[in-house]
């Protein structure tokens, strides 16, 4: 298989040799992982990538999946506008 | 393509819209989703991958995996697959011809 | 100041989870704030045309849709629920206040109590050129199809054989799409074994023990490459074959959507079984965090009937907790759901669900009792190929040729304990007996039977077929259901096949149930030649009949 063909975090392009990389380097949790290569940092915020990136770890390392945590998730979820952040909030006083 | 005749659903569709896909005209129906008349005009690729320039379109259909990011009437990285069609809209593949330098 | 609303319930989600958990408050005088991100409710419902499986009092028999359908009358009808469509919750903060973004603007929630139902998310998997466009989630496939009536391709190759991949195959067959076949990396099929053997009826091949190695194609798929693995789920070199293709679907699994939760610091740990990233909870369905409950696949991947089950459970201890009236009776309730998710998780195919959950500390001791009335039959050649072994056919068939000679009788093809029993509901003769458990495999009484051939449209497997062994003297007639356009006409000759999908014969078309009763199951009586009686399991109609 060449792994720089398969695509772990689809939003950030990140191949499976970068993550192997990585994680040969002394890179394993899935959050330095996410610091050093970008993967989860993309709109889907690890969704997609997160759960393969965890088990690269535990084939290579040894640690049991029950060892390994996902990157932290803090809000907002699913992304939104500036708009939305500086005029968006109601109000008291709005109707 | 779309279904015609199927044998436990029938589609209600929306009025026939038209909507713009990188500047070409195409059909569609008020209601279904930007990805779905995508897909019924035959459209497979939506965009590029930024970093990679691979060619991406659907994946989860559903709003989590983000691979189906369009720009829509002028705001990038829309969910095309979960933003629901209108009548003239623009959509336009992202990172196509687009160089990032790092 | 930002505005901020008080609410006594929130339920984020609204699937069947979060309907059900809606509900089950609501009923109990709980004020329900019901928030949905798209701009429909539904959740993954909206895309089920299949029959459920399961007990009656959770819609077996009845399909998905249909089901949906109730739900969302009820939750519209009830004046307790608030429903917030095209609302997003964007964050949950420490001290539980929400945020949720609707029509671009933010607004602030202080629920009493929580309850989140945010379903799951597709896995994903490596192999080369995995990202290719027309490489999907099963669930992509579905909305394309089933919501707005469009083929995602005209040729699928599905990586995965558990009951999503294979109902999805069923799914692509109705709307016109062809299966290249099936691949499944372990050795057995992961799903029911009736929905693998209506696909193999069909024709489709089920490659067990085999995996994706490549996809292939510039812009879009093209095809694929595939390869078998040994014991240790290794290539066995030389087996790589080239499937053609113009889309891939990944079946592999689903992974709970814990985001939110994981905000809110809810703990969280990893049970495979359970899909993934699990949240602990009790069997009350309350979190680590007080007040703060989950329900459906958020909780652990099972499928929609535990779901609603879970989502009355959670709406029920929410109503008992800050509710001020019947708690003896919301008890009682909470005592019965509970109850009725042990009885569906008791039989075999429950094993792996109560392994997760005996990981989380969540033992079903109390009810759990494995008793059935006959020895398991070995479906392990069932389960490798989808086609049921001539044991186990005799296993089912009178034990007596003379029977045969009364009339047309009702033969069941379910040969695998799972929890099911709408063939036993539907006889309106009680000749169809699971002996008391629901786990049971179905048997026929064939001294009762009248072979009328209800139970034909009923089964959600389409696992029963009526066989008039003699109807002439050279003839016999297979009455078999038929989900699929275009209909037959009465007359017409259909081509016939076997287990196998393997063509046997020509068959006359002599009866066609197709009524509002059937509820477009069909079932076909076709004439055969007598010898292929035990064999004729499928037709399909000539197209060109129909011009």
């Amino acid at each position: 298989m060449d792994e720089n063909k398969v695509i772990i975090c689809r939003c950030e392009d990140v191949t499976l040799k970068e993550i192997r990389d990585a994680i040969r380097k002394g890179f394993t949790t899935v959050e330095e992982i996410k610091r050093v290569t970008r993967s989860g940092m993309g709109p889907c915020q690890g969704k997609t990538c997160g759960l393969l990136i965890a088990k690269e770890i535990s084939q290579m390392t040894g640690k049991p999946m029950e060892e390994i945590e996902l990157q932290s998730i803090r809000p907002p979820y699913g992304g939104i506008t500036f708009e939305e952040v500086t005029k968006g909030t109601v109000m008291e006083n709005d109707k | 393509m779309r279904i015609q005749n199927h044998p436990i659903l029938s589609f209600n569709r929306g009025k026939q819209i038209k909507f713009y896909y990188n500047g070409k005209e195409l059909i569609g129906y008020e209601g279904e989703t930007i990805a779905a008349a995508l897909y019924a005009n035959g459209i497979f690729k939506f965009s590029e991958s930024k970093k990679l320039k691979r060619p991406r379109g659907i994946f989860c259909a559903i709003g989590h995996c983000s691979s189906c990011l369009m720009t829509v009437d002028g705001v990038p990285n829309v969910r095309t697959c979960i933003t629901p069609l209108k009548d003239g809209m623009r959509v336009e593949s992202e990172n196509i011809g687009v160089e990032i330098n790092e | 100041m930002s505005k901020i609303q008080n609410l006594e319930l929130l339920v984020v989600g609204g699937g069947p989870a979060g309907l059900s958990a809606a509900l089950a408050a609501a009923n109990y005088g709980i004020k329900v704030s019901l928030t949905e991100e798209r701009e429909f409710l539904g959740g993954q419902l909206i895309k089920q045309t299949h029959r459920f499986f399961g007990s009656e009092k959770e819609y077996a028999g009845t399909r998905g849709i249909d089901i949906l359908k109730k739900l969302i009358d009820e939750v519209n009808k009830n004046n307790n629920i608030e429903v917030l469509l095209s609302s997003r919750v964007l964050g949950i903060y420490e001290d539980n206040i929400v945020t949720i973004l609707n029509d671009h603007k933010m607004k602030k929630y202080y629920p009493q109590s929580i309850i989140f139902a945010t379903g799951a998310s597709e896995k994903f998997l490596a192999f080369e050129n995995n990202d290719l466009p027309g490489i999907f989630g099963a669930g992509a496939v579905q909305t394309l199809m089933n919501v707005y009536g469009v083929m995602p391709a005209t040729n699928v190759l599905m990586i995965g054989s558990g009951n999503i991949g294979l109902i999805v195959c069923y799914q692509l067959l109705q709307a016109g799409v062809k299966v290249a076949a099936i691949v499944e990396a372990a050795p057995k099929i992961g799903g029911y074994s009736v929905h693998a053997s209506k696909l193999r009826r069909l024709g489709v091949p089920i490659l067990t023990s085999h995996t994706i190695k490549k996809a292939i194609g510039k812009e879009k798929v093209e095809g694929a490459v595939i390869c078998e693995l040994d014991s240790n789920w290794n290539e066995v070199k030389g087996t790589e074959q080239l499937i053609k293709c113009d889309a891939i679907c990944l079946s592999v699994g689903l992974t709970p959507l814990v985001d939110l939760l994981k905000q809110r610091k809810v703990k969280t740990t990893y049970v495979s079984e359970l899909g993934g990233y699990v949240p602990l909870r009790d069997e009350n369905m309350e979190t680590s965090i007080k007040n703060l409950f989950v329900a459906g696949d958020v909780s652990g991947i099972e499928e929609a009937t535990a779901a609603m089950i879970e989502g009355q459970i959670a709406g029920l201890s929410v109503a008992k907790r800050i509710g001020k009236n019947s708690k003896d009776e919301i008890e009682e309730r909470i005592e019965e759901a509970k109850n009725e998710l042990e009885l569906l998780r008791s039989g075999p195919v429950g094993k792996k669900i109560r392994k997760g959950l005996s990981k989380l500390g969540l033992n079903h001791g109390k009810n759990y009792n494995e008793k059935f009335s006959e020895e398991a039959l070995d479906i392990s050649h069932l389960m490798k190929t989808g086609v049921p072994s001539e044991e186990n056919l005799k296993n089912k068939l009178p034990s007596e040729e003379k029977v045969f000679d009364k009339g047309p009788i009702a033969i069941s093809e379910c040969f695998q304990r799972f929890p099911c029993d709408p063939c036993v509901k539907s006889c309106p003769f009680n000749a169809i007996s699971e002996n008391g458990n629901i786990n049971n495999i179905p048997y026929v009484d064939f001294e009762k039977c009248t072979g009328c051939g209800i139970c034909v449209s009923k089964c959600p497997g389409l696992a029963m077929f009526v066989i008039h062994k003699n109807f002439s003297e050279t003839t016999s007639v297979v009455i078999m259901p038929y989900e699929f356009l275009p209909r037959p006409h009465k007359g017409e000759i259909v081509k016939v096949f076997d287990r196998e999908g393997k063509y046997l014969c020509d068959g006359k078309v002599i009866r066609i149930l197709d009524g509002k009763f059937q509820d477009k199951t069909a079932a076909v009586s076709i004439e055969i030649p007598k010898e292929y009686y035990l064999q004729a399991r499928n037709f399909k109609v000539e197209e060109g009949n129909h011009g």
